[in-house]
C-alpha cells in the first residue's frame, strides 16, 4: 500500500473547490475516507460514491471496495 | 440524499463499456445546426449563450436546440439525447464547474459521441480530476474537453463573455477537426 501524495493533494484541491474536506485514514489494505462539508458546500456537487471510490483507489493504493467512504449526509 | 442520486457511472455509452468511438467531424461549421446542452450551474446558460452567439456570427451555425438538464448530477436523459440526435449536427455541453457536474458533462459528451453527434464539453480546470475519472470509468481515458478557469459561477456577464471568447478556438477545433478528440 502506497499513497500517492501528489495525487491525493490534487484530489483534495478538487474537493476544496466545492468547499469539501477530505479526511483519509489508511490501515493496511483498508481505507476510511470521510468527506466533510464546509459552510459553502453544494450538496449535489459531490460525485456519486462509486466514482469517488474509483478516484480514490489508485491514489490510496487500495481496492475501491476496500474504501469505507462517508459522505456528509451519512452522518445524518 | 447522496445515496439517492442516480449514478451516472452506470450505463456507459460505449459498446460493452469499451472505448467510445467519437463521431465524425465536419470539415467546417458553416450551415450546421448547433445544440446547447446546459446544466443548472450558475452562469452555465450564459456561457453557452455567449458561445452560441459567437459561433453564429463568426462560423455560420444556427442554434436550433437548447436543453437544460434536470440536475447537475445526472447525465442528460435519453429523450433529451434523442432530441439532439434528431435536430442537431454538433452540440456544446457545459459548464462542468463542480465535481459532479464536470463528471456528468463528460458522460454527456460521450453519450453524444456514441450517438454520432460531435460534442465539445466545457469544464472548469479545478475539476479535471472528476472529469477525467468519468472518462476513465466510461472506458475512454484521454477524452478531451475544453477547460476554463475556475470559478465560472461568480463571473459577471462580461466575465462570462470573455471566457467564451477565450474558449471559442478550442470549441471550434474540437467540433471540426477530423482526428478523433481523444488523446492517444
Amino acid at each position: 500500500m502506497t499513497i500517492d501524495q501528489a495525487q491525493l493533494d490534487q484530489l483534495k484541491q478538487t474537493l476544496q473547490a466545492d468547499d469539501y474536506r477530505l479526511d483519509v485514514d489508511v490501515q493496511g489494505d483498508q481505507a476510511d475516507v470521510a468527506i466533510v462539508a464546509g459552510p459553502d458546500a453544494c450538496e449535489e456537487c459531490l460525485v456519486p460514491k462509486p466514482l469517488m471510490q474509483s478516484m480514490l483507489a489508485p491514489v490510496l493504493g487500495v481496492q475501491p471496495e476496500s474504501i469505507r467512504l462517508t459522505y456528509p449526509a451519512d452522518k445524518g | 440524499m447522496f445515496d439517492s442520486i442516480v449514478d451516472p457511472t452506470v450505463g456507459a455509452p460505449g459498446d460493452d463499456r469499451g472505448r467510445t468511438s467519437l463521431a465524425t467531424r465536419p470539415a467546417r461549421l458553416s450551415g450546421l445546426r448547433l445544440g446547447l446542452l446546459v446544466n443548472t450551474k450558475r452562469n452555465a446558460a450564459d456561457f453557452l449563450e455567449e458561445l452560441s452567439a459567437l459561433l453564429e456570427s463568426e462560423y455560420g451555425v444556427t442554434t436550433v436546440l437548447t436543453r437544460t438538464k434536470p440536475s447537475i448530477v445526472h447525465p442528460a436523459p435519453p429523450e433529451m439525447l434523442e432530441e439532439f440526435r434528431g435536430e442537431t449536427d454538433v452540440v456544446v455541453v457545459g459548464v462542468g464547474d463542480c465535481g459532479s457536474c464536470s463528471a456528468s458533462a463528460v458522460a454527456d459528451g460521450l453519450q453524444l459521441e456514441a450517438a454520432g453527434i460531435p460534442a465539445a464539453v466545457i469544464c472548469s480546470d479545478a475539476f479535471r480530476v472528476s472529469a477525467d475519472a468519468m472518462a476513465d470509468l466510461q472506458g475512454t481515458p484521454g477524452y478531451e474537453y475544453v477547460t476554463t478557469a475556475h470559478p465560472v459561477a461568480s463571473l459577471s456577464r462580461e466575465g462570462v463573455r470573455e471566457r467564451a471568447v477565450q474558449a471559442l478556438p478550442q470549441i471550434v477545433g474540437m467540433l471540426t477537426r477530423s482526428s478523433a478528440a481523444v488523446a492517444s
